[in-house]
């Protein structure tokens, strides 16, 4: 157990120095150099030497990847180019980073113990109706894009019933919220649904649970005490990819309702091209998911005694 | 001695995409106190699924009892409530299944899995059925049994898992032990083991046993009366020195002429039955045997046979009398 | 063996299953329709994509524009159907592109293990571990251009301005972030197939590890790969629109239906032109649908004792 938490934890800065090179390599090669995109109209060779100097990007590629990953160490981002200039990337993410982690966190309170409640109660019902409807509806949602469920609620909400806000934000206990967190929770109820249901009716299946029931034990304990354990293990590793995928879920929820989160942030900075934001939110994105990741590695662990004894 | 139990007409059926598997059609016996029944037949004939219905064991859906009844001391236990059922399962019942690597629960420590029916049938707390799972542990041959209370099942060996279930099945001192195939999984040496270990226990605490394999030699030490199954039907029922001396169903016959016996001559090549059992989802019209059998006659075509007195507490379904009609078709496997 | 029992092969019972599953056949109906529309878009439409009617303005449903025209006054219906031929692009290419890569390396991995199995599933890890829609941002910023270039560059000036090298980088950067899930499915089967009787008896009789790989174990591995990729189109679909919002999907004016509701999404507003957003929304969720519901008729055809 412990050398498997240590190749864990070995793993993650390895990871994350490959993320920033690619990013930094992409970057470098990239299109539209730095200079030209910052100075727009002004530009000239003249004060395209200048920048360069100043920027040191007339140093080598090797230098100014050092300097690169030293800024990122020090939780240095760089600065914004062309959407908010001059204002620290690292400022910037912090300012926003608040209102996605409350979205988050209302969508994944919200969602997944009635994703794990529906699918668990599609499974014991398997064949049923509640079963089969529960399959449709959760298939059906997964298949609608956020880009199409937005608009579609909006206009109903917002426009027709003139229920709810057209966007913004209030804070997360305000009704600009409802619809964003309701997008949010809904994938993660449909995502949740589906896999519980397919884990719990693997479980049912098996020879310990016919164990179980071989022992005289009320459905209720066989759930309780022998089906819920061991379909929640392979959950965890979808919980780690969710919250993994959280920055990037996000992009257009909040481009759509006008959310000033990192997702909103991100969707400025590449209508922008303001390389350094996208840039730190790649690599943040990236952060998040690996620590999801490591952190439903260990949980896995804790909650599953083949992996702790070895 | 007395009656324990009394199956009649039991059919179970499983309602499947595909159409309707007819696992067991309409099985018949009796079983008493003590008493040793081994049940045989190759996969798929219905042993597991007969013996499974008797406790209402069938995954339902698709599985479902739809005739007969299961008289268990002298209840129906197809007409008793579900929680009427739950208190004789691992109570007056036990079982131990075929795969002991999957029959324990992975994430419960074998403790609690053999606690936990201690609890729940017999009252104990915590301590006291603690103290029964070391007993129990160390009745089934497990070294230190106090100290591997703790352990996870997959801490344990197949042979010491198989033990373990055995400890979980005895745990109420049943009346009944119903062994699934519980050596099948296992290496030869242990299968030894451990029907040594079964039939030490049936003696030491006077509990009838229902044997299921489809492996004779195994019961053949074990077994006061063996049934064969066929097709989800019983084809024949004996005392087990009548069955392997005294075969009278052609499948029995065969059956035993596919076992290995020490008393036969060297360079005797073994006899298999050619062919596979029927479709159980469109069994045909006639005996379930036609197809593969060399004693054949038009009559098994058409007529489906009972099971009918053949001598003392020998009855066997089949139309001809294999003592004396002669063999009707050339089988490949009939070589010996 | 029943007498009168017909012969049934694995593939007839598995067409049998997957046709009796009605949502799965709609699928497949919905599937050709959309293959067919690609096909015969040129007969089909009434406008070029990018023709605009200045006469009709957000005319509402014409007799000249079914659908009606958008607020530049170009024709909703034509566009839908040229934008057909995007989505049936995005549903063979990446897939097929995700797939010869997944296969492959997952292949590699799974039968030698080893250091080659610790490096392909590692690039994989890195490749999941990034955030797929900003990924593809960036190839497609920083990577398309130089293509761009080095394409006019050899000559197919008109090829390039066709947007077709579009059309590859984006595929192609989709597809880079699809393989791995698929890499690590294939390894899966490989590591429990290739230790299975028939392949130790294979190598026995010294047959080559590329014959063993690719004769005996890959055939037994695909089923869950089938019902992934299948499953998938409906992703690559989707990921095209979330591309297009961000501006990097298939670029103007070569319309694809992530792009019509990029563009139309803000009509919400409007009472008159919001039926304009329905209409490619509508059409898209039925085409992901119906890939979702063949992906799970395989899934159930392939996999029938289940459930």
């Amino acid at each position: 157990m412990l050398s498997y938490i240590v190749r864990r934890m070995l793993w993650l800065p390895v990871l994350l120095a490959i993320m920033i090179f690619i990013t930094f390599w992409l970057g470098f090669y990239g299109p539209g150099s730095p200079e030209q995109v910052l100075l727009g109209q002004r530009y000239s060779p003249e004060t395209a030497a200048l920048v360069r100097r100043q920027w040191g990007l007339d140093k080598p590629f090797w230098v100014q990847y050092g300097r690169y990953v030293l800024n990122y160490v020090s939780l240095n981002f760089g600065e914004s180019l062309t959407k908010y200039p001059g204002q620290p990337v690292a400022t910037l993410l912090a300012r926003r980073l608040p209102i996605t982690l409350q979205l988050n966190f209302a969508a994944v309170m919200l969602g997944v113990p009635v994703g794990l409640l529906f699918g668990a109660i599609a499974a014991y019902y398997h064949g049923s109706w509640f079963d089969r409807g529960i399959i449709f509806v959760s298939v059906f949602l997964r298949a609608i894009p956020t880009l199409v469920a937005g608009p579609i609620l909006l206009f109903i909400f917002a426009k027709q019933l003139k229920l709810l806000p057209v966007g913004g934000w209030d804070g997360i206990f305000s009704p600009s919220a409802i619809l964003p967190v309701a997008i949010l929770s809904t994938g993660i109820i449909a995502g949740f649904a589906r896999q519980t249901r397919a884990n719990v009716l693997d479980v049912l299946n098996s020879d310990y649970v016919r164990t179980a029931r071989a022992k005289g034990l009320s459905e209720v304990r066989v759930l309780l005490g022998h089906v819920l354990q061991n379909a929640l293990i392979p959950l965890i590793t979808i919980f780690g990819f969710m919250l993994g995928g959280m920055v990037e879920g996000t992009l257009i929820t909040e481009t759509i309702f006008g959310i000033p989160g990192m997702g909103l942030l991100a969707f400025e900075a590449i209508n922008a091209r303001d390389y350094p934001i996208v840039i730190a939110i790649t690599v943040l994105a990236a952060v998040v998911f690996a620590l999801s990741n490591l952190w439903a590695d260990l949980f896995y662990g804790v909650i599953d005694p083949r992996i702790r004894n070895t | 001695m007395a009656r324990l139990l009394e199956v009649k007409g039991l059919r179970t059926q499983f309602f499947t995409q595909d159409g309707v598997v007819n696992a067991v059609n309409g099985i018949s016996y009796t079983l008493d106190e003590g008493e040793t029944l081994g049940i045989v037949g190759e996969s798929g004939c219905g042993k597991s699924v007969g013996v499974m219905s008797l406790i209402r064991l069938i995954p339902s859906p698709p599985g479902k009892i739809v005739g007969g009844e299961v008289i268990f001391n002298g209840q129906d236990l197809l007409k008793i409530s579900d929680s009427e059922i739950r208190s004789i399962r691992g109570n007056k019942v036990g079982m131990i299944f075929q795969d002991p690597m999957t029959s324990l629960n992975p994430v419960l420590t074998i403790g609690r899995q053999i606690t936990e029916a201690l609890q729940l049938h017999l009252g104990m707390n915590n301590a006291q059925a603690r103290a029964r799972a070391v007993e129990l542990l160390e009745l089934v041959g497990i070294p230190s049994a106090a100290d591997r209370l703790d352990d996870y099942p997959h801490q344990f060996s197949g042979g010491m898992r198989q033990r373990v279930m055995i400890a979980i099945g005895l745990s109420c001192n049943p009346q009944l032990l119903i062994a699934d195939e519980p050596t099948t999984a296992l290496d030869v040496t242990i299968q030894a083991q451990i029907v040594d270990l079964v039939r030490k226990l049936r003696d030491e605490l006077g509990m009838a046993v229902i044997w299921i394999t489809h492996d004779l030699g195994v019961v053949a030490g074990m077994a006061d009366r063996m049934l064969v199954m066929y097709a989800g039907m019983i084809v024949e029922e004996a005392g087990v020195k009548e069955l392997y001396a005294n075969p009278r169903h052609p499948y029995t016959i065969g059956l035993l002429g596919s076992l290995p016996r020490l008393d036969q001559l060297t360079g005797e090549k073994l006899d298999s039955i050619e062919g596979l059992p029927p479709d159980l989802i469109a069994l045909p019209k006639g005996c379930p045997f036609y197809a593969r059998c060399q004693y054949r006659i038009e009559r098994c075509k058409t007529d489906t046979p009972a099971l009918e007195n053949v001598g003392v507490g020998h009855r066997a379904a089949c139309w001809v009398d294999v003592t004396r009609d002669p063999v009707t078709t050339e089988n490949p496997w009939h070589t010996a | 063996m029943a007498l009168n029992a017909k012969p049934r092969t694995m593939f007839s019972d598995t067409a049998n299953r997957f046709s009796r599953n009605l949502p799965a056949m709609m699928g497949v109906v919905v599937a050709v329709a959309m293959y067919a529309v690609a096909i015969f878009a040129p007969l089909l439409v009434t406008a070029d994509y990018s023709a605009i009617d200045l006469d009709n303005v957000r005319s509402g449903p014409i007799l000249q524009h079914y659908f009606g025209t958008d607020e530049l006054g170009r024709d909703v219906y034509s566009r839908v159907i040229w934008a057909t031929r995007s989505a049936a692009f995005v549903s063979i290419f990446v897939p097929a592109l995700s797939l010869i890569l997944g296969v492959f390396f997952g292949m590699l991995a799974g039968y030698f293990g080893g250091w080659v199995d610790t490096i392909i599933m590692r690039v994989g890890d890195i490749l999941f571990a990034f955030p797929g829609l900003l990924f593809v941002f960036f190839i497609a910023a920083t990577i398309k251009p130089a293509v761009l270039d080095w394409v006019k560059t050899i000559g197919l000036r008109e090829f390039a301005k066709q947007g077709y090298v579009d059309y590859i980088v984006i595929f192609s950067a989709l597809a880079l972030v699809g393989w791995p899930g698929l890499a690590r499915l294939v390894r899966g089967q490989f590591l429990t197939l290739r230790n299975r009787e028939f392949v130790l008896a294979a190598r026995a009789i010294g047959t080559s590890n590329w014959k063993i790989a690719i004769r005996h174990i890959l055939p037994n591995a695909l089923t869950p790969v089938i019902v992934a990729v299948s499953g998938g189109i409906g992703g690559a679909i989707a990921a095209e629109t979330s591309l297009s919002f961000l501006g990097v999907g298939l670029q103007p004016p070569n319309p694809s239906w992530g792009q019509m509701i990029s563009d139309y999404y803000v009509y919400w507003r409007s009472a008159d032109l919001w039926p304009l957003l329905l209409i490619p929304s509508i059409i898209l969720v039925a085409v992901i649908l119906a890939f979702t519901f063949i992906g799970d008729g395989l899934h159930e055809a392939l996999n029938p004792y289940l459930e």
